[in-house]
């Protein structure tokens, strides 16, 4: 029965070209619109790494402003990051799995080969831990070995992009590049490495490229780095020296730990704590105990990754779907009722009122694939077009296979809830009552 | 007072032209009661159409009252078909989503009488077709017969001095059909001129002059003979 | 005043008020939709087109940073910034810490007095040389700049300075009875500083903070190897200087990376970034809303033309002229957009509460309402007007030849 109405549904496709393209058209407008949008707001709040997004922890200790919450609106969110001396103390613990400080900086890198000009790369201080943490993928070499995070050993990790640059991409383990007033070895190059979102730094926009290099956070006082993301102060305090600056109160190093079960997390929770507690007993962490473990998921919603825009344009655009779902009643009823006396002569001939609902049925649902197919090709038309208006979010702008199924889906479910009424107003309508007016 | 000299229509296709009416004359005075048989396809609905200004001739010329309607704009014809002329339907045409009321309402409001004068019209009208306790039905909720009373009440609303009546009874059973014709003669007796085609023989001459068309001419008195041969029908 | 038929229009719509109601919904959701895009558009291009207070179109930046530690900071810089202004086309130059309108940088606060409960007045913080006044083209509207003598050497953080130029918004937080002027102020470790100098206006560095225009000139040059140059050309040489400054810097001191060279309305582009993409997809979206209502009015209608032909051929010939017809239709269809107009005035408003609460964006102008019903009626209008046009030919004759539905 359905290849018969699907056939049906064709000829009155077919005979009715205007109305067809019309009520197709409609449809994949709005599928376009909203899946433009929904992509977008899909990959901004996709889970970057959901292998272990939930036993990885965005760390936080509250040793702000006695006066005043870190963020004004909500007092229960600690600093996003850690002062240094924080962070070298929470460093000591060995209850994670894998833990890493880490903060970006920038050098000069000048390459051994002449032909090479210098140029600036970003840096990411870190600990050895974050390698396995956030799994990245050596391609050459590995991670720096333990002795490296106690200090004194220059030793770089290099993505694809910069190996490429500096050694076209060979094996460049055991080389050496010059950055800053130092020469470091390279210990091992990783696949660049671009999570999206950039969860564990989004200071300076969640959807920024990652780093170039990735060097020990042990090196920080020796090269006397500050920070080339943010750094936010709350205590007025006399800076003179880098010395001053890393014992001051300001907050500027991120710091993610890998927890696997409850009870580790429980314990870290504790060393956390016992840890302010102590600092308080020096006069540090006046406000109540507030140390949080954010797993990545939470702490991307803390953050507000997901930007309002984006949340405006999502409640836009399904309006905008809402309008083509009327829209496509109104073409379809008009479709179905202007064929209502074909339909009377059916309905004589034998045909039940299920028959001739399903019939109109098949008809939306052809519609519905139909534009969804369109809906698509427009939608990734709109992502070119926001791709040229968000300079730097190309990892936003693309069709997942998901969004594809999801496309389809909801150009499905709109012409069949568009079909609805248009058919048992139709299906619903005595015979007689065309048969006369023939 | 009606006049046609030379009307020729004409109706063009892609594969053949129909000649509908030729060398057609005719003059009504006012007052009369005219019908107009002849065969299916002869031409009658042409005629009709023709003068109650809904299509224009191909040819030949056409008074209303002296004056001369073919050239006239859409306007001016509007204007004359809603002050001068009343149609009455074979398929009643009533609009579905109007009542009673509303339906005699139309042309009132056309002409842009006020509504104190269109409700008492619409009464009256209502009144002459006998109709006075349905003025808020649907016409889907009328019997034929009733739905055509309407739509006469809706021509005499606009008092209109001619009554142009397609097949008025085609739809009809012929008890309804023989109200809707006394209607009409009390209406002609009141001094509208009435021309109404048919193909029911029982009602040519009816009311006193009878026109037969045949193949869009006027049939002569020899035509007769041919008509019989031919033989008429629906 | 002609008979428009309201009553029996009504009347029928409310017989069959399918199609009615499909419009009307139609009209609320686009009107709501329409309303509050003009709203946020009119509001970000409000953003975008803020003065800067600065000469924006006619200035270049770049940034470099030495690969070795520089014999003598200031010299350094002072060499550079001579160079380029030697550059023909110049007009002026500086070394700045932080661009306004970048998005990054850093703020500090100043005070009215030394008592510790004085309120503190934040602004952004910019370090320029004498020249900085000229490089950026600001108006000063009281005071003096700085003297050459007065630019230091930066220090890592907070190097005392003696004097001190802020805005005029700045000077008014600081001194809300005026005399700013000459006055003494104190930085965050509360030490003395005076006020030399009030400028006009300055846009600050982060274009969403409330205190934009709070900003606060200090005479230093950058820290370390790092400078930012800010060099403001004469009006239509900006591309012509632009080309000059990598080899100018590489002629001072060839030892050292330049990046970053670009005019500076790029920066503001790419800081306005957001704005702007929001701007224009919404603009879209109402534009496409709009397109997608009028088609369904269009298709509608021409629907209801084709289900009343012998309704119309039977008004036509009971005596309805072609603008009677028309006329019909554009008031039935106004009287639909109507409607839905003033449901959809209802949903703005809810859809923008509900939006202002989720994310603090502003109450929407009341105005917006009454515009979006004007935008509605006119598409209305014209996308009724076509089918009406259509239903006007339909010939008269059809009420007699028994046409098809
Ligand atoms: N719009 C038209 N186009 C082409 N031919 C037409 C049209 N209207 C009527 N005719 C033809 O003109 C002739 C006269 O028709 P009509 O006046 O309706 O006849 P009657 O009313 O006598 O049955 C017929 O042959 C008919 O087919
Ligand atoms: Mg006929």
């Amino acid at each position: 029965m359905f290849s018969y109405y699907a056939r049906l549904a064709l000829i009155s496709l077919r005979n009715s070209p205007a109305l067809t393209v019309l009520t197709v058209g409609a449809i994949a407008l709005g599928i376009g619109v909203s899946l433009t949008v929904l992509s977008v707001y899909n990959l901004m709040s996709a889970d970057p790494i959901p292998q272990k997004s939930d036993v990885l922890y965005a760390v936080t200790l509250d040793s702000w402003d006695p006066e005043r919450p870190y963020r004004e609106r909500d007092a229960t969110i600690p600093p996003y990051e850690m002062t240094f001396r924080d962070a070298v103390a929470v460093r000591d613990s060995d209850i994670p799995t894998h833990a890493a400080a880490m903060f970006k900086a920038g050098f000069s890198v000048q390459p051994g080969n002449p032909d090479i000009r210098p140029f600036r790369v970003i840096s990411r201080m870190t600990d050895r831990g974050l390698f396995a943490m956030f799994n990245l993928d050596f391609i050459y070499g590995d991670a720096w070995g333990a002795r490296a995070d106690e200090g004194g050993e220059y030793v770089v990790v290099l993505n694809q992009t910069t190996n490429e640059k500096l050694f076209g991409g060979e094996d460049s383990v055991g080389e050496r590049v010059r950055m800053g007033d130092n020469d470091f070895t390279v210990v091992g190059v990783v696949e660049d490495w671009n999570p999206t979102p950039k969860y564990y730094d989004v200071n300076n926009g969640a959807f920024d490229e990652g780093e170039e290099v990735f060097m020990p956070f042990a090196l920080t006082e020796a090269l006397e780095l500050y920070s080339a993301g943010n750094t936010n102060c709350w205590k007025p305090e006399d800076i003179e020296s880098y010395q001053n600056f890393i014992d001051s109160e300001c907050v500027w190093i991120q710091y993610w730990a890998q927890l696997d079960d409850p009870a580790q997390r429980q314990n870290y929770q504790q060393f956390l704590d016992d840890y302010a507690r102590n600092q308080q007993s020096v006069g540090r962490f006046q406000r109540p105990l507030n140390n949080r473990l954010f797993p990545v998921m939470e702490w991307l919603e803390v953050r507000q990754v997901v930007e309002s825009d984006a949340l405006i344009m999502l409640a836009i655009s399904f309006m905008f779907l809402a309008v083509c779902v009327f829209n496509t009643v109104g073409l379809l009823l008009a479709r179905f009722i202007s064929r209502a006396p074909h339909i009377g002569i059916r309905r004589a001939l034998g045909a039940s009122r299920q028959a001739i609902f399903s019939q109109q049925m098949v008809e939306a649902a052809l519609v519905g694939t139909a534009a969804g197919a369109l809906g698509i090709g427009l939608a990734w038309l709109g992502l070119q077009g926001v791709r040229v208006l968000y300079r730097e979010v190309d990892r936003l702008t693309y069709l997942t296979p998901s969004m594809i199924v999801a496309g389809f889906a909801i150009a499905l479910v709109a012409a069949l809830a568009a079909g609805l009424y248009p058919a048992w107003r139709v299906c619903r309508t005595s015979p007689s009552f065309y048969l006369r007016l023939q | 007072m009606l006049e046609m000299k030379n009307i020729a229509k004409i109706y063009r296709t892609e594969a053949i032209a129909t000649h509908a009416l030729r060398d057609f004359d005719l003059s009504v005075a006012d007052g009369e009661f005219v019908t107009v048989t002849g065969p299916s396809g002869s031409g009658k609905t042409t005629f009709l159409n023709i003068a109650g200004l809904l299509e224009d001739p191909t040819d030949g010329t056409y008074k209303l009252d002296g004056e001369e309607v073919g050239q006239l704009n859409d306007r001016a014809k509007s204007r004359i078909r809603n002050e001068k002329i009343g149609f009455i339907f074979q398929s009643f045409n009533l609009i579905p989503d109007l009542d009673v009321t509303d339906n005699i309402d139309v042309p009132l409001r056309y002409r842009g009488l006020p509504g104190a004068e269109r409700s008492k019209r619409i009464r009256d009208a209502l009144e002459i077709v006998g109709l006075a306790s349905r003025q808020h039905h649907l016409p889907s909720q009328l019997s034929g017969g009733q739905q055509q009373r309407v739509a006469i009440a809706r021509a005499l609303a606009g008092r209109p001095r001619f009554l142009l009546a397609d097949e008025p009874t085609g739809n009809l059973d012929s008890e309804m059909a023989s109200q809707v014709i006394a209607l009409l003669d009390d209406i002609n007796a009141q001094g509208t001129t009435i021309i109404m085609v048919t193909h029911d023989m029982s009602l040519a001459g009816h009311g006193g002059r009878e026109v037969r068309l045949l193949d869009g001419r006027l049939a002569s008195p020899d035509d007769a003979e041919t008509l019989a041969a031919t033989g008429t029908g629906v | 005043m002609p008979d428009l038929e309201i009553r029996p229009i009504l009347g029928t719509m409310r017989r069959n008020p399918v199609g009615a109601i499909l419009i009307a919904l139609q009209v609320a959701f686009t009107l709501g939709v329409v309303a509050n895009s003009l709203f946020i558009i009119n509001d970000r291009i409000g953003l975008i087109n803020r003065p800067t207070g600065f000469d924006i179109d006619n200035i270049v930046t770049v940034q470099s940073t030495l690969l070795d530690d520089p014999a003598d900071k200031l010299q350094q810089v002072r060499t550079d910034i001579e160079a380029l202004e030697a550059i023909p086309g110049v007009i002026a130059a500086t070394s700045v810490t932080q661009l306004p309108l970048s998005n990054s940088g850093s703020g500090t606060e100043l005070f009215a007095s030394a008592d510790p409960n004085a309120p503190e007045v934040n602004g952004a913080r910019f370090t320029m040389t004498e020249t900085g006044l000229d490089a950026m083209g600001l108006t000063l509207a009281e005071g003096r700049w700085f003297r050459e003598d007065e630019i230091k050497l930066p220090s890592t953080y907070g190097d005392p300075i003696n004097v001190v130029i802020v805005t005029r918004v700045m000077a008014d937080a600081l001194f809300p009875d005026g005399n700013a002027l000459g006055a003494t102020v104190y930085d965050h470790l509360r030490r003395p500083v005076t006020l030399i100098g009030i400028v006009e206006h300055m846009q600050g560095s982060w274009i969403s903070w409330q205190h934009l225009d709070n900003n606060i000139f200090t005479p230093q040059v950058p820290m370390q190897r790092f400078a930012r140059y800010v060099i403001r050309t004469e009006p239509g040489s900006l591309d012509q200087v632009m080309s000059q400054v990598e080899p100018t810097l590489a002629a001072t001191e060839p030892r050292r990376i330049v990046q970053r060279l670009r005019p500076y309305s790029e920066i503001r582009d790419r800081t306005y970034t957001e704005h702007r993409a929001m701007a224009i997809m919404l603009g879209v979206v109402s534009v496409l809303l709009i397109i997608v209502t009028a088609v369904g009015i269009v298709g509608l209608v021409s629907f209801v033309v084709r289900q009343r032909t012998r309704q119309i051929g039977t008004r036509r010939a009971i005596g309805a002229q072609r603008l009677h017809i028309v006329r019909y239709f554009l008031v039935e269809n106004w009287l639909m957009t109507t409607g839905g107009a003033i449901v959809g005035m209802a949903l703005a408003f809810g859809v923008n509460y509900w939006l202002a609460n989720l994310f603090s964006l502003p109450r929407l102008d009341p105005w917006y309402l009454p515009a979006g019903l004007v935008i509605l009626w006119l598409v209305g209008l014209l996308s009724v007007f076509a089918p009406a046009r259509r239903a006007a030919r339909i010939s008269p004759a059809i009420a007699t030849r028994g046409a098809a539905l």
